[in-house]
């Protein structure tokens, strides 16, 4: 997903660039302020992890491989203004020194993948774990952050594409997010197993993290209403978005068609209309779907210990195998 | 500022010169109106013969361009389904070919701690620009015990289907997350002997 220069315009690289400056600034300030300053160390070396665990490789299918891209995993190992100071660092890394993403997509860069995913994942993640979590929740949630934070960050992505007119909203929006919501099931996947062997062999380091941050619960939910109300204002809005206007005043078609036969025709349910209101609760669904699948991942991989203070509250552990 | 090995004058200038020339020239390219973007190619001839000079070999430049063009391709292709499509589709690959020389070039010509050391005068927060140099010293050295932890793995497990190999790998990484918090508790009291805060 790392943008390569020529694709952004310059004013949509100016304006992320800036927008990424503040919040990387802002998660800096944050950093000092906690007193993880006191552990740079931490972050250094985290880091350094991240940067590692990407070049570990998954076979994925007919000889193709996935990796982590770790900013959701990060977030809920190390909170939210520290995650994102490692994720900048990895992706100035990856720009400066190793080439991959543009120089002046990098503003545009950071502000996908380490902001925004970085936001979204924390927010998902405190959300969906809440206060003393079992294993197999905490386990879930991080699975359903990094799902949810690497979509999130191809909405981004899209968005910023679309606004430099490389290619039409309607178009490089399905792609970006049909691409990404099978990426995001690796990196669930993936996220998953490393916390359930972090929960196996140190579960104090999460039961630390927990405590450092579950007082902002409140406010990663605003951030992760504020967030997504940013990134589905195009679709909310009835009347065609700019980017639309300009695509209809060229003489191109305002919606690529879809085949009817599909079950969810144009991202609508049945019986509900093509409302603001129906293109949320189809996204709502196709959510509670991958938790679904999330928590099913989660009973699989968490051992079961009977009797323990941590023992699950749901029933019958085979029943999900 | 030092400058790269290279006895060539633009490798002499300083990594903040050659960081804003570079962004320069991506930022002129960018800014280039669709149907006026084979102009760009007056830049990648200029930029064809820095590179010449500067010693960067076309196989290097070719293997990162490769590299990138999957997204390339991709995102370009999709901007075909648009009115005056073909001509955005060059322009966008036009833009795309002269900036990835330009970062080439800066990188070949500028060793990454010039670069790092400019990102801190230009008052980037100090705890990001730590983490970055931490991020440089260690990811080596992490790399390298997630490839040994892999070996170790091969070297007990027979053969194993791609879920069980799906678990060994994230199993191998948390131990690696759990060594990396122990390594950073050992590197910040070497700090703190030498006298950080």
């Amino acid at each position: 997903m790392h943008i390569p220069d020529g694709f952004l315009s310059a004013r949509v690289a100016a304006g992320s660039g800036v927008t990424a400056g503040l919040g990387v600034a802002f998660a800096c300030a944050r950093v000092r302020a906690t007193g993880l300053g006191a552990r740079r160390a931490l972050l250094g070396v985290s880091a350094a992890f991240v940067f590692a665990a990407q070049l570990v490789n998954f076979p994925v299918a007919a000889g193709t491989s996935g990796h982590l891209i770790g900013a959701a995993l990060v977030a809920a190992l190390l909170g939210l203004p520290a995650a994102i100071v490692v994720m900048t660092a990895v992706l100035v890394v990856q720009c400066l020194v190793f080439g991959d993403g543009g120089v002046l997509a990098l503003g545009a860069n950071v502000l996908n993948m380490a902001l925004v995913s970085c936001v979204v994942g924390y927010s998902v993640d405190r959300l969906a774990c809440g206060k003393n979590p079992s294993p197999t929740r905490r386990v879930a949630a991080v699975a359903f952050a990094g799902w949810c934070a690497t979509v999130a960050a191809a909405v981004s992505c899209a968005e910023e594409l679309a606004l430099s007119g490389v290619a039409r909203f309607g178009v490089v929006l399905p792609a970006m997010v049909g691409v990404h919501a099978l990426i995001g099931i690796g990196e669930a996947m993936i996220s998953g197993l490393l916390v359930a062997s972090v929960l196996r062999l140190r579960p104090e380091l999460l039961a630390r993290a927990s405590a450092n941050h579950s007082r902002n619960a409140l406010g990663s939910g605003l951030g992760l209403a504020l967030v997504a109300a940013l990134l589905l204002a195009p679709f909310s809005s009835a009347a065609p978005d700019g980017l639309l206007r300009v695509a209809a005043g060229l003489g191109a078609q305002a919606h690529a068609s879809s085949p009817s036969s599909a079950p969810l025709p144009d991202y609508t349910l049945p019986g509900l209309g093509t409302g603001a209101l129906a293109t949320v609760l189809v996204g709502a669904c196709g959510a509670l779907l991958i938790f679904g699948l999330c928590w099913l991942f989660a009973r699989l991989v968490v051992p079961r210990r009977r009797g323990s203070a941590t023992a699950e509250s749901t029933p019958s552990p085979i029943a999900a195998e | 500022m030092g400058g790269s090995r290279l006895a060539v004058p633009r490798a002499r200038w300083s990594a903040a010169r050659k960081l804003g020339l570079t962004l320069v020239s991506i930022l002129a390219v960018s800014a280039l109106p669709a149907r006026h973007a084979p102009w760009g190619l007056l830049l990648l001839a200029v930029l064809i013969g820095a590179a010449r000079v500067a010693g960067l070999t076309l196989r290097s430049w070719l293997k990162r361009w490769l590299v990138a063009l999957p997204f390339l391709l991709s995102v370009s292709l999709l901007g075909l389904f648009q009115p005056h499509g073909g001509a955005l589709f060059l322009a966008v690959l036009v833009k795309s070919t002269v900036s990835l020389l330009a970062v080439q070039l800066l990188l070949h010509t500028t060793p990454a701690s010039d670069l790092l050391r400019t990102l801190r005068r230009a008052h980037v927060p100090e705890i990001l620009c730590s983490t970055i140099l931490l991020l440089q010293r260690y990811w080596v050295l992490l790399a390298d015990e997630a490839a040994r932890m892999r070996r170790a793995r091969a070297g007990r497990t027979l053969r194993s289907g791609r879920l069980e190999l799906w678990r060994a790998q994230g199993n191998a990484l948390g131990l690696l997350f759990v060594r990396t918090v122990a390594r950073a508790e050992r590197v910040q009291a070497a700090m703190r002997a030498r006298g950080a805060p």
